[in-house]
Protein backbone atom coordinates (compact mmCIF):
# COMPACT_ATOMS: atom_id res chain seq x y z
CA UNK A 1 0.00 0.00 0.00
CA UNK A 2 1.73 3.23 -1.01
CA UNK A 3 2.14 6.27 2.37
CA UNK A 4 0.59 9.26 0.25
CA UNK A 5 2.31 12.43 2.34
CA UNK A 6 1.85 16.03 1.78
CA UNK A 7 4.78 18.33 0.21
CA UNK A 8 7.04 20.02 2.12
CA UNK A 9 6.42 23.39 2.08
CA UNK A 10 8.58 26.47 3.84
CA UNK A 11 7.09 26.97 7.42
CA UNK A 12 10.18 28.48 8.85
CA UNK A 13 7.97 32.11 8.99
CA UNK A 14 5.62 30.69 11.52
CA UNK A 15 7.86 30.22 14.50
CA UNK A 16 7.90 32.17 18.02
CA UNK A 17 11.21 31.53 19.94
CA UNK A 18 10.74 29.23 22.60
CA UNK A 19 7.45 27.82 21.40
CA UNK A 20 6.92 24.24 21.79
CA UNK A 21 4.90 24.36 18.35
CA UNK A 22 8.03 24.75 16.02
CA UNK A 23 8.64 24.00 13.07
CA UNK A 24 11.51 21.28 14.41
CA UNK A 25 8.43 18.69 14.41
CA UNK A 26 7.84 18.49 11.32
CA UNK A 27 11.56 17.36 10.79
CA UNK A 28 10.91 14.79 13.02
CA UNK A 29 7.90 13.64 10.88
CA UNK A 30 9.94 13.86 8.17
CA UNK A 31 12.61 11.29 9.86
CA UNK A 32 9.91 9.18 11.00
CA UNK A 33 8.95 8.74 7.05
CA UNK A 34 12.32 8.15 5.88
CA UNK A 35 12.59 5.46 8.48
CA UNK A 36 10.08 3.62 6.87
CA UNK A 37 12.32 2.93 3.74
CA UNK A 38 9.07 3.11 1.29
CA UNK A 39 10.74 3.31 -1.87
CA UNK A 40 8.02 4.07 -4.44
CA UNK A 41 5.43 2.83 -1.96
CA UNK A 42 5.90 7.22 -1.18
CA UNK A 43 3.72 9.37 -3.08
CA UNK A 44 4.71 13.29 -2.20
CA UNK A 45 2.05 15.82 -3.15
CA UNK A 46 2.74 19.29 -3.10
CA UNK A 47 0.60 21.39 -0.32
CA UNK A 48 -1.44 24.42 -2.14
CA UNK A 49 -2.87 27.43 -0.68
CA UNK A 50 -7.04 26.66 0.59
CA UNK A 51 -9.13 28.83 -1.37
CA UNK A 52 -11.65 31.38 0.20
CA UNK A 53 -14.22 29.05 -0.64
CA UNK A 54 -12.45 26.36 0.77
CA UNK A 55 -11.81 27.91 4.05
CA UNK A 56 -15.27 29.12 4.59
CA UNK A 57 -17.01 25.86 4.51
CA UNK A 58 -15.96 25.71 7.99
CA UNK A 59 -14.66 29.64 9.03
CA UNK A 60 -16.46 32.94 9.06
CA UNK A 61 -15.35 34.82 6.18
CA UNK A 62 -15.32 38.00 9.02
CA UNK A 63 -12.69 35.73 10.79
CA UNK A 64 -10.68 34.73 7.83
CA UNK A 65 -10.17 38.78 7.06
CA UNK A 66 -9.28 39.54 10.30
CA UNK A 67 -6.43 36.78 11.08
CA UNK A 68 -5.12 37.23 7.38
CA UNK A 69 -5.35 41.39 8.09
CA UNK A 70 -3.93 40.31 11.80
CA UNK A 71 -0.57 38.41 10.24
CA UNK A 72 -0.33 41.31 7.25
CA UNK A 73 0.16 43.61 10.11
CA UNK A 74 3.65 41.99 11.66
CA UNK A 75 0.96 39.84 13.72
CA UNK A 76 2.41 38.95 17.06
CA UNK A 77 0.05 36.56 20.13
CA UNK A 78 -3.42 35.98 19.69
CA UNK A 79 -4.02 34.54 23.25
CA UNK A 80 -1.44 33.45 25.92
CA UNK A 81 -1.32 30.39 24.06
CA UNK A 82 -1.63 31.39 20.43
CA UNK A 83 0.84 33.21 18.06
CA UNK A 84 1.00 34.18 14.57
CA UNK A 85 3.65 36.43 12.51
CA UNK A 86 3.47 38.07 9.02
CA UNK A 87 4.02 34.37 7.07
CA UNK A 88 1.39 32.37 9.42
CA UNK A 89 -1.49 33.18 7.11
CA UNK A 90 0.09 31.94 4.12
CA UNK A 91 1.60 29.08 6.31
CA UNK A 92 -2.14 28.26 7.62
CA UNK A 93 -3.81 28.00 3.98
CA UNK A 94 -1.11 25.48 2.67
CA UNK A 95 -1.72 23.56 6.08
CA UNK A 96 -5.81 23.41 4.98
CA UNK A 97 -4.38 22.70 1.54
CA UNK A 98 -2.15 19.99 2.20
CA UNK A 99 -4.61 17.85 3.54
CA UNK A 100 -6.94 19.26 0.55
CA UNK A 101 -4.33 17.57 -1.78
CA UNK A 102 -3.47 14.35 -0.13
CA UNK A 103 -7.35 13.74 -0.24
CA UNK A 104 -7.66 14.38 -3.59
CA UNK A 105 -4.52 12.41 -4.74
CA UNK A 106 -6.02 9.46 -2.48
CA UNK A 107 -9.57 10.09 -4.78
CA UNK A 108 -7.29 9.74 -7.81
CA UNK A 109 -5.71 6.59 -6.43
CA UNK A 110 -8.64 4.69 -4.97
CA UNK A 111 -5.80 3.50 -2.82
CA UNK A 112 -3.00 4.47 -0.23
CA UNK A 113 -2.95 6.07 3.05
CA UNK A 114 -2.70 10.18 3.69
CA UNK A 115 -0.57 11.74 6.17
CA UNK A 116 -0.81 15.31 6.44
CA UNK A 117 2.25 16.83 7.90
CA UNK A 118 0.30 20.52 8.40
CA UNK A 119 1.31 23.21 10.91
CA UNK A 120 -0.21 25.04 12.67
CA UNK A 121 -2.04 22.00 13.49
CA UNK A 122 -5.96 22.58 14.04
CA UNK A 123 -8.26 21.09 16.23
CA UNK A 124 -8.77 23.78 18.52
CA UNK A 125 -9.93 26.74 15.99
CA UNK A 126 -13.30 27.29 16.24
CA UNK A 127 -15.12 28.65 13.01
CA UNK A 128 -14.22 32.35 14.58
CA UNK A 129 -11.53 31.84 16.57
CA UNK A 130 -8.02 31.16 16.79
CA UNK A 131 -6.65 29.46 20.17
CA UNK A 132 -5.03 26.57 21.17
CA UNK A 133 -1.98 26.97 18.72
CA UNK A 134 -4.24 26.61 16.34
CA UNK A 135 -5.19 28.96 13.48
CA UNK A 136 -7.34 26.90 10.64
CA UNK A 137 -8.87 24.10 11.87
CA UNK A 138 -7.30 21.86 8.60
CA UNK A 139 -8.78 18.71 9.88
CA UNK A 140 -12.66 20.21 10.02
CA UNK A 141 -11.65 21.76 6.69
CA UNK A 142 -10.77 18.85 4.69
CA UNK A 143 -14.25 16.68 6.39
CA UNK A 144 -16.11 19.91 4.88
CA UNK A 145 -14.76 19.00 1.35
CA UNK A 146 -15.70 15.52 1.89
CA UNK A 147 -19.10 16.04 3.25
CA UNK A 148 -19.80 18.58 0.29
CA UNK A 149 -18.98 15.33 -1.88
CA UNK A 150 -21.69 13.68 -0.20
CA UNK A 151 -19.14 11.56 2.13
CA UNK A 152 -19.95 9.85 5.65
CA UNK A 153 -16.72 11.15 7.44
CA UNK A 154 -15.78 9.80 10.59
CA UNK A 155 -13.09 12.03 12.66
CA UNK A 156 -11.07 10.63 15.45
CA UNK A 157 -8.84 12.57 17.35
CA UNK A 158 -6.25 11.03 19.41
CA UNK A 159 -4.59 14.24 20.62
CA UNK A 160 -4.41 14.30 24.11
CA UNK A 161 -6.44 17.70 24.23
CA UNK A 162 -10.20 17.51 22.82
CA UNK A 163 -10.17 18.87 20.05
CA UNK A 164 -12.99 21.47 20.58
CA UNK A 165 -12.79 22.98 17.31
CA UNK A 166 -13.53 20.49 15.20
CA UNK A 167 -16.93 19.56 17.57
CA UNK A 168 -17.87 22.89 17.69
CA UNK A 169 -17.78 22.84 13.89
CA UNK A 170 -19.64 19.90 13.24
CA UNK A 171 -21.71 19.72 16.20
CA UNK A 172 -24.60 19.74 14.29
CA UNK A 173 -23.64 17.79 11.40
CA UNK A 174 -25.06 14.73 11.24
CA UNK A 175 -22.76 13.21 8.05
CA UNK A 176 -19.54 13.85 10.51
CA UNK A 177 -18.97 11.77 13.44
CA UNK A 178 -16.64 13.22 16.01
CA UNK A 179 -14.79 10.86 18.45
CA UNK A 180 -12.16 12.24 20.68
CA UNK A 181 -10.28 10.41 23.31
CA UNK A 182 -8.32 12.99 25.67
CA UNK A 183 -6.87 13.56 28.95
CA UNK A 184 -9.63 15.23 31.40
CA UNK A 185 -9.41 17.51 32.91
CA UNK A 186 -6.74 19.63 31.18
CA UNK A 187 -7.10 22.26 28.41
CA UNK A 188 -9.17 23.05 26.35
CA UNK A 189 -11.58 21.84 29.56
CA UNK A 190 -14.27 21.34 27.11
CA UNK A 191 -15.09 17.24 26.16
CA UNK A 192 -17.36 15.55 28.64
CA UNK A 193 -19.34 12.67 28.26
CA UNK A 194 -22.31 13.88 27.85
CA UNK A 195 -21.73 16.38 24.99
CA UNK A 196 -22.95 14.34 22.34
CA UNK A 197 -23.77 16.61 19.72
CA UNK A 198 -26.47 19.47 18.67
CA UNK A 199 -30.35 18.27 17.97
CA UNK A 200 -29.63 17.19 13.98
CA UNK A 201 -26.31 15.42 14.86
CA UNK A 202 -27.74 13.95 18.45
CA UNK A 203 -24.94 11.13 19.66
CA UNK A 204 -22.76 12.24 16.47
CA UNK A 205 -20.30 13.28 18.98
CA UNK A 206 -18.11 10.78 20.99
CA UNK A 207 -16.34 12.05 24.11
CA UNK A 208 -14.24 9.94 26.29
CA UNK A 209 -12.15 11.74 28.58
CA UNK A 210 -9.69 9.98 30.55
CA UNK A 211 -7.54 10.79 33.74
CA UNK A 212 -3.92 11.74 34.35
CA UNK A 213 -1.86 8.43 34.31
CA UNK A 214 -4.35 6.47 31.45
CA UNK A 215 -2.93 3.54 29.76
CA UNK A 216 -3.39 2.07 26.48
CA UNK A 217 -5.67 -0.88 28.02
CA UNK A 218 -8.16 2.00 29.45
CA UNK A 219 -8.16 3.52 26.10
CA UNK A 220 -8.42 0.49 23.80
CA UNK A 221 -11.26 -0.61 26.45
CA UNK A 222 -13.03 3.30 26.06
CA UNK A 223 -13.30 2.90 22.33
CA UNK A 224 -14.31 -0.88 22.02
CA UNK A 225 -17.21 -0.08 24.68
CA UNK A 226 -18.14 3.62 24.20
CA UNK A 227 -16.99 4.04 20.62
CA UNK A 228 -16.94 1.12 18.13
CA UNK A 229 -20.74 0.33 18.35
CA UNK A 230 -21.42 4.23 17.30
CA UNK A 231 -18.69 3.88 14.55
CA UNK A 232 -19.89 0.59 13.27
CA UNK A 233 -23.92 1.84 13.24
CA UNK A 234 -22.63 5.21 11.20
CA UNK A 235 -20.83 3.15 8.62
CA UNK A 236 -18.05 6.25 7.33
CA UNK A 237 -17.17 6.42 4.04
CA UNK A 238 -14.27 8.51 5.08
CA UNK A 239 -12.12 8.39 8.16
CA UNK A 240 -9.74 11.33 9.48
CA UNK A 241 -7.63 10.93 12.40
CA UNK A 242 -6.74 14.16 14.10
CA UNK A 243 -3.03 12.57 14.83
CA UNK A 244 -1.72 14.22 17.68
CA UNK A 245 1.16 12.21 19.68
CA UNK A 246 1.44 14.15 22.94
CA UNK A 247 -0.67 11.66 24.86
CA UNK A 248 2.44 9.82 24.30
CA UNK A 249 4.03 9.50 28.20
CA UNK A 250 7.11 11.57 27.52
CA UNK A 251 5.56 14.29 26.32
CA UNK A 252 5.87 17.25 28.07
CA UNK A 253 1.98 18.96 27.68
CA UNK A 254 0.25 16.33 29.37
CA UNK A 255 -0.01 13.40 31.54
CA UNK A 256 -1.11 9.92 29.62
CA UNK A 257 0.96 7.34 29.27
CA UNK A 258 0.99 6.12 25.69
CA UNK A 259 4.00 4.26 24.28
CA UNK A 260 4.41 4.02 20.39
CA UNK A 261 3.32 0.68 20.68
CA UNK A 262 0.03 2.12 21.87
CA UNK A 263 -0.15 4.86 18.90
CA UNK A 264 0.45 1.57 16.41
CA UNK A 265 -2.33 -0.24 17.79
CA UNK A 266 -4.86 2.14 17.91
CA UNK A 267 -3.50 3.11 14.05
CA UNK A 268 -4.88 -0.09 13.45
CA UNK A 269 -8.10 -0.03 14.68
CA UNK A 270 -9.05 2.98 13.13
CA UNK A 271 -7.68 1.96 9.53
CA UNK A 272 -10.15 -0.80 10.19
CA UNK A 273 -12.77 1.27 10.20
CA UNK A 274 -11.73 2.71 6.51
CA UNK A 275 -14.45 1.20 4.25
CA UNK A 276 -11.78 0.41 1.81
CA UNK A 277 -8.28 1.30 0.23
CA UNK A 278 -7.78 5.09 -0.11
CA UNK A 279 -10.03 6.33 2.40
CA UNK A 280 -7.65 6.72 5.26
CA UNK A 281 -6.04 10.32 6.07
CA UNK A 282 -4.19 11.43 9.25
CA UNK A 283 -3.53 15.03 10.05
CA UNK A 284 -0.48 16.15 12.10
CA UNK A 285 -2.01 17.71 15.73
CA UNK A 286 0.03 18.00 18.69
CA UNK A 287 3.15 15.88 19.80
CA UNK A 288 5.98 17.90 21.62
CA UNK A 289 8.54 15.34 22.43
CA UNK A 290 10.56 15.16 19.46
CA UNK A 291 12.25 11.91 20.20
CA UNK A 292 8.50 10.66 20.73
CA UNK A 293 6.83 11.92 17.78
CA UNK A 294 9.55 10.70 15.72
CA UNK A 295 8.98 6.80 16.97
CA UNK A 296 4.99 7.51 17.24
CA UNK A 297 4.78 8.54 13.49
CA UNK A 298 6.88 5.91 12.83
CA UNK A 299 4.86 2.67 14.81
CA UNK A 300 1.78 4.57 13.25
CA UNK A 301 2.86 4.70 9.80
CA UNK A 302 4.11 0.64 10.12
CA UNK A 303 0.93 -0.43 11.33
CA UNK A 304 -1.39 1.11 8.48
CA UNK A 305 0.96 0.11 5.94
CA UNK A 306 2.06 -3.40 7.35
CA UNK A 307 5.58 -2.31 7.77
CA UNK A 308 8.06 -4.10 9.99
CA UNK A 309 9.07 -1.80 12.91
CA UNK A 310 9.93 -2.07 16.44
CA UNK A 311 8.07 -0.17 18.78
CA UNK A 312 7.75 0.22 22.83
CA UNK A 313 5.60 -2.06 24.62
CA UNK A 314 2.40 -1.22 24.80
CA UNK A 315 0.90 0.61 27.65
CA UNK A 316 -1.26 -0.73 30.84
CA UNK A 317 -2.31 -0.58 34.44
CA UNK A 318 -3.00 2.91 34.77
CA UNK A 319 -6.28 4.49 35.94
CA UNK A 320 -9.47 5.03 34.42
CA UNK A 321 -11.20 1.83 33.90
CA UNK A 322 -13.78 3.34 36.51
CA UNK A 323 -13.99 6.84 34.63
CA UNK A 324 -14.85 4.45 31.54
CA UNK A 325 -18.01 3.52 32.98
CA UNK A 326 -18.99 6.41 33.88
CA UNK A 327 -18.69 8.35 30.78
CA UNK A 328 -20.53 5.44 29.25
CA UNK A 329 -23.46 6.07 31.85
CA UNK A 330 -22.84 9.61 31.33
CA UNK A 331 -23.42 9.50 27.23
CA UNK A 332 -26.41 7.05 27.82
CA UNK A 333 -28.50 9.61 30.49
CA UNK A 334 -27.22 12.58 27.64
CA UNK A 335 -28.73 11.05 24.97
CA UNK A 336 -31.67 9.62 26.49
CA UNK A 337 -32.37 13.31 27.89
CA UNK A 338 -32.00 14.29 24.14
CA UNK A 339 -34.42 12.48 22.74
CA UNK A 340 -37.09 12.54 24.83
CA UNK A 341 -36.73 16.60 24.68
CA UNK A 342 -36.54 15.52 20.29
CA UNK A 343 -39.81 13.84 21.21
CA UNK A 344 -41.65 16.31 22.92
CA UNK A 345 -40.94 18.61 20.58
CA UNK A 346 -42.00 17.12 17.82
CA UNK A 347 -44.91 15.96 19.63
CA UNK A 348 -45.98 19.77 20.53
CA UNK B 1 -34.19 42.88 39.98
CA UNK B 2 -32.01 41.47 42.49
CA UNK B 3 -28.54 42.53 42.84
CA UNK B 4 -25.79 39.42 42.18
CA UNK B 5 -24.86 37.33 45.12
CA UNK B 6 -21.54 35.81 43.08
CA UNK B 7 -19.35 38.06 40.93
CA UNK B 8 -16.82 35.81 38.75
CA UNK B 9 -14.47 37.97 37.35
CA UNK B 10 -11.54 36.86 34.45
CA UNK B 11 -7.77 37.75 36.27
CA UNK B 12 -4.67 36.69 33.95
CA UNK B 13 -2.36 39.23 35.78
CA UNK B 14 -2.47 41.86 33.50
CA UNK B 15 -3.04 45.26 34.33
CA UNK B 16 -6.57 45.11 32.47
CA UNK B 17 -7.36 42.34 34.96
CA UNK B 18 -6.63 43.83 37.65
CA UNK B 19 -8.36 46.96 37.10
CA UNK B 20 -11.14 44.38 36.35
CA UNK B 21 -11.18 42.78 39.54
CA UNK B 22 -10.68 45.85 41.52
CA UNK B 23 -14.24 47.27 40.05
CA UNK B 24 -15.29 44.00 41.35
CA UNK B 25 -14.45 43.50 44.70
CA UNK B 26 -15.66 47.15 44.97
CA UNK B 27 -18.69 45.92 43.61
CA UNK B 28 -19.42 43.11 45.90
CA UNK B 29 -18.23 45.10 49.39
CA UNK B 30 -21.13 47.70 48.24
CA UNK B 31 -23.65 45.20 48.05
CA UNK B 32 -22.05 42.54 50.09
CA UNK B 33 -21.63 39.81 47.58
CA UNK B 34 -19.11 36.91 46.88
CA UNK B 35 -16.35 37.37 44.63
CA UNK B 36 -14.79 34.56 42.70
CA UNK B 37 -11.37 35.87 40.80
CA UNK B 38 -11.38 33.03 37.68
CA UNK B 39 -8.21 32.12 36.17
CA UNK B 40 -7.98 30.49 32.56
CA UNK B 41 -4.94 28.09 32.36
CA UNK B 42 -4.05 27.64 28.63
CA UNK B 43 -1.93 25.67 26.75
CA UNK B 44 1.33 26.26 27.86
CA UNK B 45 0.68 26.50 31.61
CA UNK B 46 1.30 22.95 31.60
CA UNK B 47 5.19 23.74 30.83
CA UNK B 48 5.17 26.84 32.76
CA UNK B 49 2.38 27.52 35.63
CA UNK B 50 1.86 30.95 36.51
CA UNK B 51 -0.53 30.62 39.18
CA UNK B 52 -1.06 28.23 41.92
CA UNK B 53 -4.28 26.23 41.89
CA UNK B 54 -4.53 26.02 45.40
CA UNK B 55 -3.27 29.53 46.71
CA UNK B 56 -4.73 33.07 46.08
CA UNK B 57 -1.84 35.33 44.57
CA UNK B 58 -0.24 37.98 46.26
CA UNK B 59 -1.59 40.49 43.90
CA UNK B 60 -5.24 39.42 44.03
CA UNK B 61 -4.51 39.39 47.92
CA UNK B 62 -2.82 42.77 48.39
CA UNK B 63 -5.99 44.10 45.81
CA UNK B 64 -8.69 42.29 48.47
CA UNK B 65 -6.96 44.04 51.04
CA UNK B 66 -6.83 47.51 49.31
CA UNK B 67 -10.29 46.97 48.32
CA UNK B 68 -11.46 46.64 51.89
CA UNK B 69 -13.09 42.60 51.08
CA UNK B 70 -13.38 40.42 53.43
CA UNK B 71 -11.52 37.33 52.97
CA UNK B 72 -14.47 34.98 53.65
CA UNK B 73 -15.95 36.82 50.61
CA UNK B 74 -12.98 35.92 48.35
CA UNK B 75 -12.34 32.69 46.26
CA UNK B 76 -9.77 31.75 43.56
CA UNK B 77 -10.65 29.58 41.09
CA UNK B 78 -8.42 28.05 38.21
CA UNK B 79 -10.25 25.94 35.42
CA UNK B 80 -8.11 24.91 32.23
CA UNK B 81 -9.34 26.52 28.70
CA UNK B 82 -9.41 30.03 27.07
CA UNK B 83 -11.08 32.77 29.18
CA UNK B 84 -14.08 33.27 26.98
CA UNK B 85 -15.12 29.36 27.89
CA UNK B 86 -13.83 29.48 31.29
CA UNK B 87 -15.80 32.35 32.28
CA UNK B 88 -18.62 30.90 30.17
CA UNK B 89 -18.49 28.14 32.35
CA UNK B 90 -18.07 29.97 35.55
CA UNK B 91 -22.26 30.82 35.71
CA UNK B 92 -22.59 26.83 36.35
CA UNK B 93 -21.53 24.40 39.24
CA UNK B 94 -18.85 24.69 41.19
CA UNK B 95 -19.17 28.94 40.98
CA UNK B 96 -22.42 29.33 39.76
CA UNK B 97 -21.79 33.38 39.18
CA UNK B 98 -24.66 35.45 38.40
CA UNK B 99 -22.34 38.33 37.19
CA UNK B 100 -19.15 37.88 34.87
CA UNK B 101 -16.71 40.74 35.04
CA UNK B 102 -13.62 41.09 32.71
CA UNK B 103 -11.12 43.67 31.90
CA UNK B 104 -11.55 45.19 28.41
CA UNK B 105 -8.45 43.36 27.19
CA UNK B 106 -6.27 40.39 28.71
CA UNK B 107 -2.85 39.53 28.36
CA UNK B 108 -1.88 39.19 24.81
CA UNK B 109 -4.79 40.68 23.19
CA UNK B 110 -4.10 43.53 21.07
CA UNK B 111 -6.20 46.38 21.17
CA UNK B 112 -8.80 47.69 18.27
CA UNK B 113 -8.42 43.74 17.24
CA UNK B 114 -11.64 41.35 17.00
CA UNK B 115 -9.79 38.72 16.99
CA UNK B 116 -9.42 36.62 19.93
CA UNK B 117 -11.48 39.65 21.93
CA UNK B 118 -12.75 37.59 25.22
CA UNK B 119 -15.10 40.77 26.23
CA UNK B 120 -16.87 41.10 22.92
CA UNK B 121 -17.68 37.25 22.72
CA UNK B 122 -18.20 37.16 26.09
CA UNK B 123 -20.81 39.35 25.70
CA UNK B 124 -22.33 37.39 22.54
CA UNK B 125 -22.48 34.35 24.46
CA UNK B 126 -23.29 34.62 28.16
CA UNK B 127 -26.56 34.80 28.95
CA UNK B 128 -26.13 35.78 32.53
CA UNK B 129 -24.97 40.04 32.21
CA UNK B 130 -21.16 41.25 31.69
CA UNK B 131 -19.53 44.06 32.51
CA UNK B 132 -16.48 45.21 30.63
CA UNK B 133 -14.12 47.69 32.36
CA UNK B 134 -12.33 49.55 30.88
CA UNK B 135 -8.42 50.21 31.69
CA UNK B 136 -8.81 53.71 32.19
CA UNK B 137 -11.68 53.17 35.23
CA UNK B 138 -10.63 54.58 38.35
CA UNK B 139 -12.07 53.83 41.85
CA UNK B 140 -13.56 57.88 42.86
Amino acid sequence: MVLVVSGKYDDSGHEDPGHPERPDRVAAVDAAVDDLHLGSDLVVVPAYAATRSELTRVHDGTYLDELGAFCYAGGGDIDQDTYATYDSWSIAKLAAGAGLAVIEELQRRQDGVGFVTARPPGHHALANRAMGFCLLNNVAIAAAALVAQGERVLIVDWDVHHGNGTQQIFWDEPNVLYVSTHQWPLFPGSGTASEVGGWHAIGATVNIPLPAGATGDVVRRAIDEIAAPVIDAFEPTWVLVSAGFDAHRADPMANLELTSGDYAEFARTVASYAPGPGRLAMFLEGGYDLVALRSSVEATLSSVLEKPCEVEDRSSGGPGSDQVLRSKAERVAALEMMHESAGEEAQS
Amino acid sequence: MMPPKIIAVGYDGSPDSEIAVRWAMHLAVEIGANVVVVHAAGLLEHLHARFSREETPAGVLALAKECGINEARLYWHVDEGDACSVLLRATGPPVEADLLVVGSRGQGQHPGLLLGSTSLELAEQSSTPVVVVPLSWRDE
